[in-house]
């Protein structure tokens, strides 16, 4: 009893001592860490919110992961997030054999970007969890593995492929939600989706690459995609109509740049087809790695 | 007096005496740094595994902790800030954790304007081997959003190592 009152009273004292939280200066919000790991959100994030507004039916929207062939290492680097974007999806759809195609996926870029030595215990991990159903650590074990192959390419003196692969993980994650929510009559899940300041960050990301990276017409197509992309967020006081245009616009922007990346060396990528509400009930919406057939 | 009654006489006396003793041992300053096990200081790497351990905990309730973490040197009076991106839908816990059982942290969660936000906080109340604080929240907007960390007490000079994690869900 008088443990509990002594602790009341601290309580107290290290509020009236330590004062609650005052607002940020512009300098701390100025000083603030961005840090890849953390402040660009995992697929799973994306994903996570949009189970709660949309309830996607995750089963539609797998698609076939084939990494692009390639020597080109920052298309390598950006295929690697796409992959880890496309697991994701296999994990929310509870596809124990595609989650274990896109491990095998990453692990063969991996191998052509020269950074697969360290993730073999990772391969074999998302086979045993793939087959035992274990889909959280499947989802832990994916968002591992694409750290790994990032920690890797640091560690390889490659930092600046970092910034490209956490690009393309949400620009697919991008594409595969904003193809969702237009399959919704009222475009319901949206807000979720409103990121703006995260497609100027990574975009702004992109400008700080060395000149031999951004002269890659793959670079320089996510950086314009992702500036366009922020643009278009950013607008505000939209009609329902004019909304569901916009977030057309996106997941077009978004789904035809995935495609250039998973688009093998010498291949020519179309432009995806746009979505109407009435084909994405039937169909899941178009997607870079999905073959769509047209209406 | 008989030598019971003398006994007793003394516990009457004492007994309060300990008992307050033993309470206000609360109130007395945090143990000295000298008498920490591990007087070198403690190691990042321990702090990573107390705020794993403690963010644990909220995976039972379905959270999912994010596959990195940020480690800090913080000092008193000075806290340093994280930039995160926030889900509307989405719930989350920001841990930090230090290895130093005489530190004292507070997290607190800021919107893009650098609002403190409301939410959940947690201590761990002393009964893990170092410190750990959490706060949670669920943004009823997506966008940017900042973490801060700060020591609210600690009997060192230099820099108190910590770890910050997040657990989503």
């Amino acid at each position: 009893m008088l443990k509990g009152r002594y602790l009341a009273i601290l309580a107290f004292m290290a509020v009236c001592v330590h004062g609650a939280p005052v607002t940020m200066t512009a300098a701390q919000k100025e000083s603030a860490v961005f840090l890849d790991a953390l402040s660009v959100p995992s697929p799973g994030e994306v994903f996570s919110a949009l189970n709660r507004s949309c309830r996607p039916n995750w089963a539609t929207l797998v698609t076939t992961a084939t990494a692009p062939v390639t020597t080109e290492r920052a298309q390598l680097a950006l295929a690697v997030g796409v992959l880890a974007a496309d697991g994701y999806i296999a994990v929310e759809a509870k596809e124990g054999q595609q989650v274990k195609n896109v491990g095998r996926e990453i692990m063969n870029v991996a191998k052509s970007l020269g950074v697969s030595q360290s993730l073999m215990g990772r391969g074999n991990s998302l086979i045993e969890f793939a087959d035992n159903n274990d889909w959280d650590a499947l989802a832990d074990e994916l968002e591992a593995t694409e750290n790994e192959v990032k920690s890797t390419m640091v560690g390889q003196k490659d930092r600046d492929l970092v910034t490209l692969t956490s690009s393309a993980a949400w620009l697919r994650g991008l594409e595969v939600a904003t193809g969702v929510v237009l399959g919704s009559e009222d475009v319901r899940g949206a807000s979720p989706l409103k990121q703006p300041e995260l497609a100027r960050r990574l975009y702004s990301q992109l400008e700080l690459l060395p000149d031999r990276l951004k002269g890659s017409h793959l670079v320089s197509g996510v950086g314009q995609v992702l500036e366009e992309i922020a643009t278009l967020l950013e607008t505000t006081g939209l009609s329902k109509d004019q909304e569901r245009e916009n977030l057309r616009r996106i997941h077009e922007k978004a789904a035809g740049i995935v495609q250039s990346i998973m688009a093998s060396a010498g291949s020519q990528s179309s432009p995806t087809p746009a979505i109407t509400p009435e084909a994405s009930k039937e169909k899941p919406p178009a997607s870079a790695s999905t073959p769509v057939s047209k209406p | 007096m008989t030598p019971n009654g003398s006994l007793l006489l003394l516990a009457m006396i004492l007994s309060p005496m300990l008992v307050g003793a033993a309470d206000t041992n609360l109130l007395l300053p945090p143990k000295e740094a000298a008498d920490h096990p591990n007087p070198s200081g403690p190691v990042p790497t321990e702090a990573r595994r107390i705020a794993l351990q403690t963010a644990g905990a909220f995976v039972n309730d379905g959270f999912r902790i994010r596959d990195g973490e940020w480690p800090i040197s913080l000092s008193l009076g000075k806290p340093v800030f994280l930039e995160v991106t926030l889900f509307a839908g989405n719930s989350y816990w920001f841990v930090a954790s230090s290895a130093d059982p005489v530190s004292r942290l507070r997290v607190t969660v800021y919107d893009s304007a650098g609002t403190p936000q409301k939410g959940e906080q947690w201590k761990d109340g002393g009964k893990s081997s170092g410190d750990s604080a959490a706060a949670g929240v669920a943004p009823e907007r997506s966008g940017k959003y900042y973490v801060g960390v700060e020591l609210l007490e600690s009997p060192r000079s230099g820099g108190v190592d910590c770890c910050l994690v997040y657990a989503y869900k």
